[in-house]
């Protein structure tokens, strides 16, 4: 049995499968990036487009903290930290001051943000961009039969479950988890009945930043290479994301990211010599709001 | 007062004045645009380095008839839109006796076109775009057009490596479309079945998908285009996905960088290139030597290209003599200068006329393959 292509039937399942799994491996660091955006809107009902910067700054960090201690642990852990608080920080300087604002202020500043984050990362750290010494995780691991994964890979998908599952069960199990997701609701009711907003927003900024921080860690693993442009395909992709998830649901948005991932992993191969990867994602996204305009899964 | 502040006011004028004469009486300035910030700031930093030391050179040397070259540098950002006003500003203000674009294509494009209505001439040191040339007389180019590299790069697969079957994996700008377009004409001259192609765009880093595709289509050869900044992430994770057929790349891998990011996935990749490493030629290893210890880091070929440019511009600025613009060009048209990228002369249309070097990676180093001097092969348009 062949198709057109001149594969057997086996080898087009098997391209098929590793299509997949390709696909859903972008799909995971699409998810890490994605997540503090929504959180953002979320709460603040702000695009905030400088998120893609953190993400690069984690890519940064990762690579020098690596090449100057040896360990790829630790700076994955100083990556989400440093990120993390540059995050809460991003709130605090930019943010806070314009929340009075139309939300349209706040995207300006943003972008403008972001803008300027790419020139400092090229005066700091060089336009050549940084790669790893000895680049950790290149081992392999066989799948399936033809099928084999570098743990670099193995370790993305493995995070992205880890830190997703474990925002989910901070959410649904912990009085703080409870009180952000009261406060997306309805923040005044939610500050009435006695919730610290701040702390809610705080909290929010640190850990969409960290993981967005952790994916950054992630691409520069994948590519070995982190560049002062990095967080330009992120900074528009994250936010096609986020709107065809439905925004501020984050459920939706990591159902879309994995979507995202997977049409994205087809596309290049059967109408890539049609469309770049950029413009399947959004012809995606508008044949979907063709038919839901809401996204994905909005909410209500 | 008023009388004093009038007398001030002239004495600054004057002293201004004769400061800019000064200036022009002792130096010939070359206007050079090149992207200094933004997406392609590596490459021009390369580029800058390369062009500034061959002034340093032809300076140390005693200038050009008695004469100081003197770079007028702007930062163009690659861009099309700040390329065409600095190149007015070169021509106009700078009064620059010629240029060189040490940027990518669109910028060179839209500056070319200035320079030449200008009749100022105008050298692309590493830009490719077919129109550069085109936009004039007074247009010239030290580099290959893709389409001569992508022959250059057919012939070495399907004669010299004898790889039959070959998947093409092609960046979807004016770079890589032309070089798809030189190989493709070739390839059946030389043999060669194109089992697949695939397009990417200059922002992709992951070709995850892609590469499971090339490893059903299983093909004899890879032939790659892209930079060093999208090879070195395509090459790492061929090799990674345990595909070990040869990859074919073109001058855009050429640099160190390239081998830095693909690490040991780099050995043995081959390039079509200008710049020979293991070069005897003096020019050539005098500019490599030069270009290390000036930047810091190891020659590339768009420092080696705009080293050439300017040593093209220099050694027909001596020969025309004059400041004249007509004649100036004049002698850039009959060059034939032993440079750092080789033995170099020009087309009618403006076009080199050049050897091509394939360098392979070895022991983690850029080393000398071979030649290829075919020269109805590697002709260029000449119209």
């Amino acid at each position: 049995m062949r198709n057109p292509g001149g594969l057997h039937f086996i080898e087009l399942t098997m391209l098929f499968v590793d299509l997949c799994i390709q696909g859903l491996i972008q799909g995971a660091i699409y998810a890490l990036i994605a997540l503090g955006l929504t959180l953002v809107y979320g709460l603040l009902r702000i695009l905030h487009v400088a998120h893609a910067a953190l993400f690069t700054l984690g890519g940064y960090v990762g690579v020098v903290v690596t090449n100057g201690s040896g360990s790829f642990l630790l700076a994955l852990l100083t990556a989400m930290l440093i990120v993390g608080v540059i995050g809460m920080a991003s709130y605090r300087v930019i943010y806070k001051p314009l929340l009075t604002r139309t939300p349209l202020i706040a995207l300006i500043a943003s972008i403008g943000v972001f803008i300027a984050s790419e020139e400092l990362f090229r005066i700091i750290f060089g336009a050549y961009g940084l790669s790893y010494a000895t680049p950790p995780l290149k081992g392999q691991v066989e799948l399936l039969p033809g099928i084999s994964l570098s743990h670099a890979r193995i370790l993305v998908v493995v995070l992205a479950v880890g830190l997703l599952s474990g925002v989910g069960w901070l959410a649904v199990h912990t009085r703080i988890g409870i009180a952000a997701r009261a406060t997306v609701v309805d923040p005044a009711m939610a500050a009435s009945s006695g919730v610290n907003v701040e702390t809610i927003r705080y909290a929010s900024f640190f850990i969409g930043s960290a993981f967005a921080g952790a994916a950054g860690v992630m691409v520069s693993l994948l590519n070995n290479l982190v560049e002062p442009t990095m967080g330009a395909v992120p900074s528009y992709k994250a936010l096609a994301i986020i709107v065809l998830g439905g925004l501020g649901s984050v459920r939706g948005a990591l159902i879309a990211s994995l979507a995202l991932g997977v049409i994205e992993s087809f596309g290049t191969i059967y109408v890539g010599h049609l469309l770049d990867r950029d413009s399947i994602a959004f012809a995606f996204l508008i044949m979907v709001l063709m038919i839901r305009p809401q996204g994905l899964l909005a909410r209500e | 007062m008023r009388q004093y502040f009038k007398t001030a006011l002239l004495a600054g004028v004057l002293a201004a004045g004769s400061m800019v004469m000064s200036a022009t009486a002792d130096t010939v300035k070359i206007g050079f645009n090149v992207p200094l910030t933004g997406f392609a700031a590596a490459d021009g930093q390369s580029a800058l380095h390369g062009a500034e030391l061959a002034v340093d050179q032809v300076n140390a040397a005693g200038g050009v008839n008695g004469s100081m070259l003197e770079l007028v540098v702007y930062d163009d950002q690659a861009s099309p839109k700040e390329a065409a006003p600095l190149a007015v500003k070169m021509i106009t203000q700078d009064e620059v006796v010629a240029g060189v674009s040490g940027s990518y294509s669109g910028a060179t494009r839209a500056a070319a076109t200035i320079f030449a209505e200008s009749k100022v001439p105008y050298i692309s040191a590493y830009a490719i775009h077919p129109d550069i040339t085109r936009a004039g007389d007074y247009v010239f180019r030290t580099s290959f057009m893709g389409e001569v590299q992508g022959r250059a790069g057919a012939k070495l697969i399907g004669e010299m490596l004898g790889k039959k079957r070959v998947t093409m994996v092609t960046i979807n700008n004016d770079f890589g479309k032309s070089l798809a377009a030189g190989f493709k004409e070739q390839a059946s001259n030389f043999g060669i079945e194109i089992v697949s192609e695939y397009e990417y765009s200059i922002k992709d880093r992951e070709f995850g998908p892609v590469i499971s595709k090339i490893k059903a289509d299983k093909p004899d050869a890879i032939y790659a285009s892209g930079y060093f900044f999208t090879a070195g992430p395509m090459v790492s994770q061929i090799r990674a996905a345990g595909l070990d057929q040869p990859v074919v790349g073109q001058e855009g891998y050429d640099s160190q960088k390239f081998i830095e990011i693909a690490g040991a996935a780099s050995e043995g990749v081959m390039i079509t290139t200008s710049l020979d490493r293991d070069s005897n030629v003096p020019e050539t290893k005098d500019f490599i030597k030069g270009f290390a210890k000036k930047a810091g880091y190891p020659a590339d070929m768009v420092a080696a290209s705009a080293h050439t440019a300017i040593l093209v511009l220099a050694d027909a600025l001596k020969a025309s003599g004059s400041g004249d613009a007509a004649a100036l060009r004049d002698a850039v048209a009959k060059t034939d200068l032993s440079a750092s990228t080789g033995r170099i002369s020009f087309n009618a249309l403006g076009e080199v006329q050049k050897d091509v070097q394939v360098q392979i990676v070895k022991d983690g180093n850029w080393h000398h393959h071979s030649v290829i001097s075919d020269a109805v092969l590697l002709a260029p348009p000449s119209e």
